[in-house]
């Protein structure tokens, strides 16, 4: 039972992290955001699992609600808004992908330094996993940095949203609930905002690059 | 009770501007709906003032802080909802906007000041979370109203950035509440709720607290505007419509400072004074060397106005890390200051831009002398921002700068004192300008302004005189706000 | 004593049948692969011995070499073949103690494979020709590439089973089924999968039906051989990609690997290992037939992948022990 536990635990958060590289490997917005859904599924698995470890039932409905929201709905959001436009089936990295991938596995490195600190306060199967959702966080960070198109930009906060989940998950198994509930709605409302922004931005001025987005300044 | 009411009017206006199209009345009552909040808000302040905290089901709860920050959104709100009407009117005149976007407008300035009061009126720390980060999707299409590219852009960046650094927020948050659930000493509790955290404060382990703290500031201070990631507040301010920008830097910032208030208290009683005062110190002078520099040679009245907020932060943020009593209790009066005053300025540069067709400083001149109200109201507006005697914002920066001195900081008011000088300088240079700048021939007879706008900023700025005269009914309650977040 | 004389008589009995296997093995594991792409093209394609013709026909051939060539040109074909078999010969491919097993660490037999790609480079410059020099360049930007992600993937495995002797991982997962499914395991496979393909020249990182001058890779360091050189040649890589694709299969699955001295068992590691490393072909071939030839500046991309997925196998590896 208890090996099987932490074999499933390591396998679904190994696929969170897994994901979170892929996003900065592939170009294709399309198959990025498979990734994002793939993601939001192995999230929810390290929840789920988790949840029936400890018998926690808030845990249980918190992966439930992870699963529909960044497994589903988020990922589908997002399809929805490649779609709109044709040109933005590409991503064009500011950092190019081999450089950004050896970045991100100094990132990894990084965050395995780091985070040994915290966990050493109470060792647990859980917690030793407490890197990889570091990692993911700032995965998602350099994302947000070095990725010029909208999407990209949207794709790195999921990113970082959902390695903090996997950081509360391992770490506290789960805040309370109605935090979760919480966190859970603004980041899809943020998304929804985000999409809107975007949509209304292209019907406007045609464009989505943010490199081009250069009215404000000092 | 008190509690619940101070939430359900502005929630039962939500859902009246939301049920019925625009009209102007609604804007009145929203007003209304603020006045009514600040009522509460003060009959609260003093219901604190006997019981040290009240609390509703262990999910709200309010004590003297709560309320204080309950009378600062309702004042600031006041000031801002009363301007409603006649934005929306100038916005549909000039084919800005339409009913349904201002229905949209109305809504979302409830849903905002709603979503503020949640946020201090709450007991649980990640709740405050939730709503801040709230407030953040509330405003995203407050900044956006304009619906130029520039909106777009700001609204754009704002989301951005505000959600990746409020994310940092919420990592800090759960840290303390994993802290919280392995304190060494045997002694631990399962919730995030303030009064509970608070009373295993001194067990919380240093290593994660320390981590936990530093997430924290960066996070929270991204909404309060403090550096390293303060670059939103200028685009979202100078590009929202004035009343927004007034609530956003008005009282939205201190919101989220109240959130670092909360924390900065929970820090100093697991790991001492020393580390929040360095952290918060070097944010807060950061963010004031910054605005000092960023002053100096801006060409945009509303991007000025947004600059000097990140100024005021930065004293806040200082004020915050000496955290003796009467610092923080001149912080307090800070906010409320600082919300007014600069509610008055983007009010009336609102008002400016209307009259004027611009914000760019250069191509505004001799306001003084062509609208002399508007131009005068503006000016005493600007006196007070650089916190010339009486007004309060003189009395708080004099307390801050006695309680930094009490704790040995010379350097800090040294350093303090001269950016204030500069930006002094800047912004009177740029007032003489704007005020008393020479105007052409055909436009010097003098211009009225409209009763509905001079009254309401008139009073704002005296409120501020009187605050800065006679501080005394406030007295007990910012002493007793600021026991309340002392370790 | 004599249990001794019979475990090492066992022991090169195991070495001598992994040299044929592989010898055998490695050809029509090649031709296999055609086949596969051949069928998901929808051609009958060649059958799967043609490779084994292949080479038959050319060692009865006439030894040519061009004009301008020196020792280096029929030197190394006889320098990768000896390389490529002394590395089968090590590894545990039939039994897990092969004669020298001992000296089986995966570094040994990582670059005995690299000084038969080292020689096969020093052969493409000889001839001096235009094509040759560019093969060669290209052939050692790959593995330049690919060095990193392959030796960090090695540390990864070798983290799990704390030592880096190759008989040894493979009793140490054979005695910890549960490893197989670990994160860190599967990250490693997915690199050492990467660099598989890209030593062995598959699509995506090189075609090896291809013969078109800008994009060929491998084909155009070979262009000056002919003869039992080229048979030698071909011989030596065939095995090689022999020896990656069953140590690939042996690291994951090492389940039927003869762990006793006995006939049975060397029979049974034998055969099972011939279905193993055909299921990696399989695979292999799949990939091959899913996948467009990477332009070659996008193969930095390709392999850099590689070596995060590599990275990422040696963190959960740190992780979860």
């Amino acid at each position: 039972m208890n090996s099987t536990y932490v074999a499933a635990l390591e396998l679904a958060a190994g696929a969170v992290l897994v994901s979170a590289v892929m996003t900065l490997w592939r170009r294709s917005v399309r198959s990025i955001v498979s990734m994002l859904s793939l993601q939001g599924m192995a999230l929810s698995a390290v929840a789920i699992v988790l949840a029936l470890h400890e018998h926690e039932r808030a845990l249980f409905v918190t992966g439930c609600l992870v699963f529909v929201v960044k497994g589903l709905v988020v990922p589908g959001l997002l399809r929805r808004v490649s779609r709109l436009d044709p040109r933005s089936r590409e991503s064009r990295p500011l950092v190019n992908v081999p450089a950004s991938l050896v970045f991100a596995a100094v990132l990894i490195v990084l965050s395995y330094v780091v985070s040994s600190r915290i966990t050493s306060m109470s060792p647990s199967e859980a917690s030793h996993l407490v890197p990889i959702g570091v990692a993911t966080v700032l995965v998602g960070y350099f994302m947000l940095v070095t990725r010029r198109r909208a999407v990209s930009k949207i794709v790195g906060l999921i990113l970082v949203d959902n390695g903090i989940a996997l950081v509360t998950f391992l770490l506290t198994s789960g805040v309370p609930l109605i935090v979760e509930l919480g966190s859970s709605l603004d980041v899809l409302l943020v998304v929804v905002v985000l999409q809107f922004l975007m949509v209304s931005m292209r019907r406007h001025s045609d464009t989505d690059q943010l490199t081009e987005m250069k009215a404000l300044r000092d | 009770m008190l509690i619940l009411w101070v939430l359900f009017v502005p929630l039962a206006t939500t859902i009246l501007a939301a049920s019925v199209s625009w009209r102007p009345w609604i804007g009145w009552a929203t007003s209304a709906s603020s006045a009514a909040v600040l009522g509460l808000g003060i009959a609260l302040s003093v219901a604190t003032m006997t019981t040290p905290e009240l609390a509703l089901h262990g999910s709200l709860r309010a004590d003297s802080l709560s309320a204080f920050m309950v009378v600062v959104i309702g004042t600031v709100s006041i000031l801002a909802t009363l301007f409603t009407p006649r934005t929306m009117r100038q916005e549909m005149e000039s084919g800005i906007t339409t009913s349904r976007y201002a229905r949209h407008y109305v809504v979302l300035m409830q849903v905002f000041i709603t979503c503020m009061l949640l946020a201090v009126l709450t007991a649980n720390l990640g709740v405050l979370w939730v709503s801040i980060e709230a407030t953040t999707i509330a405003t995203t299409f407050l900044v956006s109203h304009r619906r130029t590219d520039g909106a777009f852009e700001a609204s754009w960046k704002y989301v951005i950035l505000c959600s990746v650094g409020i994310a940092l927020a919420f990592l800090g948050t759960v840290l303390i509440y994993y802290a919280e659930l392995h304190t060494g000493a045997g002694v631990h509790s399962s919730s995030l709720d303030w009064t509970s955290v608070m009373s295993v404060a001194h067990h919380l382990n240093p290593n994660v607290t320390r981590l936990a703290f530093a997430l924290l500031v960066v996070g929270y201070g991204t909404k309060v505007g403090l550096v390293p990631m303060h670059s939103w507040l200028a685009d979202a301010h100078s590009q929202a419509p004035a009343p927004v920008s007034a609530l956003m830097s008005g009282v939205l910032l201190t919101v989220a400072f109240y959130g670092l208030l909360r924390f900065r208290a929970v820090a100093a009683a697991a790991l001492g004074p020393t580390y929040p005062r360095t952290l918060l110190l070097v944010v807060g002078l950061a963010s004031l060397l910054l605005a000092t520099v960023m002053l100096i040679a801006q060409r945009d009245l509303k991007r000025m106005l947004a600059y000097s907020s990140i100024e005021h932060m930065g004293l806040l943020a200082i004020g915050a890390a000496v955290g003796t009593p009467l610092a923080i209790a001149a912080v307090l009066l800070h906010i409320l200051g600082h919300g007014i005053t600069k509610a008055v300025l983007f009010l009336s540069s609102g008002e400016i831009y209307h009259l004027e067709g611009t914000t760019e400083i250069a191509k505004i001149s001799g306001l003084l002398a062509r609208r002399p109200v508007l131009g005068g109201i503006f000016g005493f507006g600007l006196l007070s921002l650089v916190a010339f005697p009486p007004f309060s914002l003189f009395v708080s920066e004099l307390s801050m700068a006695r309680a930094e001195v009490d704790a040995g900081l010379w350097w800090v008011v040294a350093i303090s004192l001269a950016c204030l000088g500069v930006i002094f300088a800047a912004l009177a240079r740029h007032a003489r300008h704007m005020l008393m700048g020479a105007t052409s021939s055909e436009t010097t007879v003098a211009l009225t302004t409209a009763r509905s706008v001079a009254v309401p900023l008139v009073t704002g700025l005296v409120v501020c005189v009187a605050l800065g005269v006679v501080s005394w009914p406030l007295q007990s309650l910012l002493t007793h706000a600021a026991h309340g977040v002392m370790s | 004593m004599s249990a001794t004389i019979t475990t090492s008589l066992y022991g090169v009995a195991a070495t001598l049948i992994q040299i044929v296997a592989v010898g055998l093995g490695g050809p029509l594991l090649v031709g296999l692969m055609a086949k596969v792409k051949a069928r998901a093209e929808g051609r009958v394609g060649a059958p799967i011995v043609q490779p084994l013709r292949d080479l038959r026909k050319l060692l009865s051939k006439e030894r040519l070499h061009a004009r301008h060539s020196s020792v280096v040109l029929p030197l190394a074909p006889m320098i990768i073949l000896a390389a490529t078999a002394v590395a089968v010969a090590i590894s545990p491919l039939v039994s897990t103690h092969p004669f020298l097993g001992s000296s089986a660490d995966i570094l040994v037999v990582v670059y005995l494979l690299l000084t038969g790609t080292v020689a096969a480079a020093l052969a493409g410059l000889d001839a001096g020709t235009a094509f040759g020099g560019m093969g060669s360049s290209r052939v050692m930007t790959i593995g330049a590439l690919a060095e990193p992600a392959l030796l960090v993937a090695v540390i990864a495995l070798s983290i799990q089973s704390g030592t880096s002797n190759l008989p040894s991982m493979m009793s140490s997962t054979i005695a910890h089924p549960d490893w197989v499914f670990g994160p860190s395991r599967l990250l490693a496979l997915g690199a050492l999968l990467i660099v598989v393909i890209a030593e062995t020249g598959r699509i995506p990182v090189d075609n090896p039906a291809t013969h078109l001058e800008l994009t060929m890779v491998h084909e155009a360091m070979i262009l000056e051989y002919a003869g039992p050189e080229l048979a030698l040649f071909s011989l030596g890589e065939a095995m090689r990609l022999g020896l990656l694709f069953s140590l690939v299969a042996n690291l994951f699955f090492p389940w039927g690997i003869a762990t006793s001295d006995s006939v049975l068992a060397l029979a049974v590691g034998v055969i099972l290992l011939m279905a193993k490393a055909a299921l990696v072909a399989l695979g292999v071939a799949l990939i091959e037939v899913r996948s467009a030839k990477l332009r070659l500046f996008r193969l930095p991309e390709l392999l850099a992948g590689g070596f995060v997925l590599s990275v990422l196998a040696v963190v959960t590896g740190l992780v979860t022990k």
